[in-house]
């Protein structure tokens, strides 16, 4: 049966033809490839390269860039991109995620022209794939506080200290990497033969397995002096590009969500307990009715950021409120899903626990839950609560 | 040269079927899509455009609704989109149809036209035959794979007998089968680039066809006869039973 999404109130009718389209052929890549094959490579703990090149030729790598070979999507459709993508698993949205907002996006906007003209092409092409290195493993809600340094040697830059958390590092053919330059944060392009640069893959995880984590160490790492970023210094640079993927993630979180319920749904209307579907049962519809709701809430949320995205009228704090609600009502979603399927939820027949424990991850990175709250704590108060003396 | 691809807009394989008064209700239909032989008639059409000197006009006829597969023949590489605008296809029989593509076909000025060798939906394989006739063009049907060189076309077509490789030259329609290429997937330049391209949407009148009335009555619609139950038999004292019944009455051995 075809997958219908879940659309209460008809947002799609508020979308236009470009938009649906573009949509669709998304989410019929994502049937087609990533939904039969997404437990074979979680299993594999693998990113298929496969999937690499058809996200390049579909054209959806850093699509909302314009020019240098990028084709100037509108936010709107980047977002139901990330929705489509985030359906068939947090893995894939979070590779194209890392590739177009926090790895292309700083070259495309603080980059030299010569930097936009010699990377972004192949990136969006996905022929070069890129990683963003700002998490340290002592500084992750605190990234002010970086320790990785990098100093002017006349000829070159010299780079120390190591990076945690990164998306597609291992697989990176190029890293942006904020280092602290004479105490201030700058962005540096770091290829990945570069001397005394290492990028070993994290193991154990078991959440998203099928992408890459990563660490970055770089040990006297030697980088020409034409690889820094010369357009932003401070926590601006990496923020400004956490907030395009943070408003990517507010979309790809309905997509997982949609995914849930329409799996919890199916089997709810299927599953005969007591001569009867359990979706006949008064706890079940309320369960369902719940996701309906929360789901409805969470698409106009994300479609109305998207057309404040498009205006330019939108702020750093209202995608903070989008990524945290759609994250945190997409894990709720998955774990009522969960219940719905009873037992058979926890197996990978049903795409239940993968999204789950994928949630788990979306909802700590890229901000965490809770520094969101802060953001909009700080935006009611006026007061911040990051940072005090005890 | 023009390609002209006759494409019509069937329900998704997919999509769930619902008859209403012995009719498919097509307001219940969840998703629309390109036939699939139409699919293989079209991905055959971009791979000899892509060799060069072909233009690819995408032809429909049918309601309002068509006019998106015509959108999507355009985001893969159609350049031109044409039509002929006809609320209900079902109240027309199969050479009203026929004459209305023909027309379509040759206001395109196309001197070749692919198509699938049915639609998925009525899956009458009228279209290819009867347009070639009223075009007075050759016509080759079951093409699986096609080979151009100046105006002279080889296709080969599954037979009998093995497969068959027909040269042809233009004016001439090929009826594709399911063939080695699946229709590639629109990009997203290339479905920026579709808004851009016009669908010339037109009536039969202004093709100068007259439809007149339709020869063909239909009597009625029945749904295919149910399959018997089927039958389920246990333990080792059965076999005897089951030897018989698959020698007798299903002849497999």
């Amino acid at each position: 049966m075809a997958y219908e999404a879940l659309d209460f109130y008809d947002v799609d009718s508020l979308l236009t033809d470009e938009e649906r389209m573009i949509r669709d052929a998304v989410r019929d890549w994502v049937e087609e490839n990533v939904i039969p094959n997404i437990e074979k490579a979680c299993r594999d703990e693998v990113f298929p390269d496969q999937w690499r090149v058809d996200l390049g030729e579909m054209g959806v790598l850093g699509a909302p860039l314009k020019g240098y070979g990028c084709p100037g999507l509108s936010y709107m459709a980047y977002g139901l991109i990330c929705q489509e993508l985030e359906r068939g698993d947090s893995g894939v949205r979070s590779f194209a995620s890392v590739q177009g907002s926090l790895a292309m996006y700083p070259i495309w906007d603080f980059g030299s022209e010569e930097q936009k003209n010699h990377y972004l092409p192949k990136m969006h092409a996905g022929e070069w794939i890129g990683c963003f290195g700002l998490t340290e493993p002592d500084y992750g809600s605190n990234p002010g506080d970086m320790i990785t340094r990098a100093e002017d040697k006349g000829d070159h830059y010299l780079l120390n200290g190591a990076k945690m958390w990164i998306t597609n590092g291992t697989i990176a053919d190029l890293a942006i990497v904020w280092a602290k330059l004479d105490g201030v944060i700058r962005g540096f392009i770091v290829e990945k033969d570069d001397s005394g640069f290492t990028a070993p893959e994290m193991t154990g995880k078991h959440s998203l397995k099928a992408s890459v984590t990563s660490e970055l160490v770089f040990q006297d790492c030697r980088i020409p002096k034409d690889r820094i970023l010369p357009g932003v210094e401070g926590l601006k640079g990496p923020f400004s590009c956490l907030n395009n993927a943070r408003y990517g993630i507010s979309w790809g979180a309905v997509g997982a969500a949609q995914s849930c319920f329409s799996s919890a749904k199916e089997y709810a209307l299927s599953r005969i307990q007591f001569d009867h579907p359990i979706a006949s049962f008064q706890l079940v519809q309320n369960k369902l009715a719940w996701m309906l709701r929360e789901i409805t809430k969470g698409q106009l949320l994300a479609y109305h950021l998207g057309k404040k995205k498009d205006d330019g009228t939108w702020t750093s704090e209202q995608i903070s409120l989008a990524k945290m609600n759609n994250v945190d009502m997409a894990l709720e979603i998955a774990r009522m899903a969960r219940d719905i399927h009873g037992a058979n939820g926890i197996l990978d027949e049903y795409p239940i626990m993968r999204h789950m424990a994928n949630l788990e991850s979306v909802k700590t990175y890229e901000g965490t839950h809770d520094i969101h709250n802060l953001i909009l704590g700080h935006h009611i108060t006026g007061i911040q609560a990051f940072r005090r003396e005890l | 040269m023009g390609i002209a691809v006759l494409m019509k807009q069937v329900p998704d394989t997919t999509a769930k079927i619902t008859v209403s008064g012995g009719r498919v209700d097509e307001s219940a239909v969840s998703k629309w899509s390109i036939s699939p032989y139409d699919e293989y008639a079209l991905e055959s059409a971009l791979q000899i455009k892509e060799a060069g000197g072909v233009d690819l006009i995408a032809v429909t006829c049918g309601p309002a609704r068509a006019a998106k597969m015509l959108t999507d023949a355009a985001a893969v590489g159609a350049d031109a989109l044409v039509h002929v605008l006809v609320e209900d296809l079902s109240a027309l029989d199969s050479t009203q149809v026929q004459a209305i593509l023909a027309a379509a076909v040759k206001h395109t000025g196309a001197d070749v036209v692919f198509c699938g060798k049915q639609a998925a939906d009525t899956n009458a394989g009228s279209t290819g035959p009867g347009v070639a006739h009223l075009l007075g063009a050759s016509c080759v049907t079951m093409v699986s794979e096609i080979a151009v060189d100046g105006d002279s076309f080889t296709a080969m077509r599954a037979t009998a007998d093995g497969n068959e490789r027909i040269a042809v030259s233009s004016p001439c329609v090929f009826a594709f089968d399911k063939g080695t290429t699946e229709l590639r997937r629109p990009n997203v330049r290339g479905i920026m680039m579709a808004k851009k391209k016009v669908i010339e949407t037109m009536s039969p009148a202004d093709l100068g066809v007259d439809m007149g009335g339709s020869s063909v009555s239909i009597d009625g619609h029945s749904p295919p006869p149910e399959k018997p139950p089927g039958q389920k038999f246990e333990g080792a004292e059965s076999v005897a039973t089951v030897v018989g019944k698959l020698r007798d009455e299903a002849n497999v051995i």
